[in-house]
């Protein structure tokens, strides 16, 4: 490993052997992509529509916390 | 009464039930592993007024609450990764019980196992690219308010940069573009998913090249050097890598 300074990156969040996912990307994962049932599944959550709720979700709460004290 | 459906995580081939003990289910339960067909699905109880439809969408509002499940879930995957070819499942795929389960893994059956076949034995990288801020041209800062510069002259310099900034875009692009098929020649599979928008990545560094690519497990170093490579031959962006991870982007079953 080289000393630049990006390479950081991944390893940040609590990660406990450098294999931890971020959480965006992890998302991206779970509600994009990933093997999807249907039939007599009670839910399954429709990716499309999921990701919009979710990038929701995030952007909003994002947003609260970047709130910025006037 | 509380109502309790069965959490899917993952479908695994040739599982031994007994490595999923002390693994954590969601809401604190334990896993059970549901066998049909030669195929494994590893799934928990959960509470349907919190996992029910109208739960779920109430939750997924709650960004604590979608990170706690998404972690959950992942931590269940990367377990039965450790231990088998592993399809992964989306976020709350949720069945009533496990006779909707065994439905499942029979309907779905053959699709399952290509899927299988494709993943046995590989792990997914991240590979993502960076377009490197532009520099604010100096110049341009100076003579902004100087009207008398000419109006012609103004058009001009805008037009100037406005060319430099597409070429930039366009190179940068043909940089993303370069790096995906070099990594695509170097595994098994490569895609590129949406590029992550600001507000999530948190950097004001724009994702050019969103990518996943399946890799055999004894692979890793090598493609983790061709990333090394990539990276010294492109110094105008970023490239970042991650993994080795469950085969999350290779997962999809084909949908008809």
């Amino acid at each position: 490993m080289t000393g630049a300074a990006g390479e950081v990156e991944q390893r940040s969040v609590g990660s406990t052997d450098g294999r931890q996912i971020a959480l965006v990307d992890l998302l991206d994962r779970l509600l994009g992509t990933g093997v999807v049932l249907a039939g007599d599944v009670v839910i399954s959550l429709a990716g499309v529509d999921l990701v919009q709720v979710k990038l929701h979700a995030l952007i909003t709460s994002i947003r609260e916390d970047m709130v910025q004290p006037r | 009464m509380t109502e309790t459906g069965r959490y899917l995580y993952a479908i695994a081939r040739g599982l031994d039930p007994q490595a999923m003990t002390g693994v954590p289910a969601l809401g604190g339960g334990h896993l059970d592993v549901v066998e049909h067909l030669g195929l494994a699905a590893v799934v928990s109880s959960v509470d349907l007024d919190e996992y029910g439809e109208e739960g779920l969408r109430r939750n997924l509002e709650n960004l604590s609450w979608l990170e706690e499940v998404a972690r959950g879930h992942d931590t269940v995957v990367q377990a039965v990764a450790e231990q088998s070819p592993t399809a992964p499942l989306r976020l709350a795929t949720i069945c009533h019980d496990d006779d909707g389960v065994r439905a499942r893994l029979e309907e779905w059956h053959d699709a399952l196992e290509e899927v299988l076949d494709r993943i046995e034995g590989r792990r997914e990288w991240s590979v993502k690219v960076f377009a490197r801020p532009r520099p604010a041209p100096a110049a341009a800062e100076s003579t902004a308010g100087g009207a008398s510069a000419g109006g012609a002259a103004y058009l001009q310099r805008k037009k100037a940069e406005s060319q430099a900034r597409e070429a930039d875009e366009s190179s940068a692009a043909a940089i993303a573009d370069e790096v995906h098929h070099s990594l695509a020649g170097r595994s098994v599979a490569g895609r590129r998913l949406p590029p992550q928008d600001p507000r999530l990545t948190g950097r004001t560094d724009r994702m050019l090249h969103n990518g996943a690519y399946l890799v055999p497990a004894e692979e890793g170093d090598a493609f983790a050097a061709v990333v090394e490579e990539l990276r010294a031959a492109h110094p105008d962006v970023t490239i970042e890598s991650a993994g080795p991870w469950p085969p999350y982007s290779f997962a999809t079953l084909e949908q008809s």
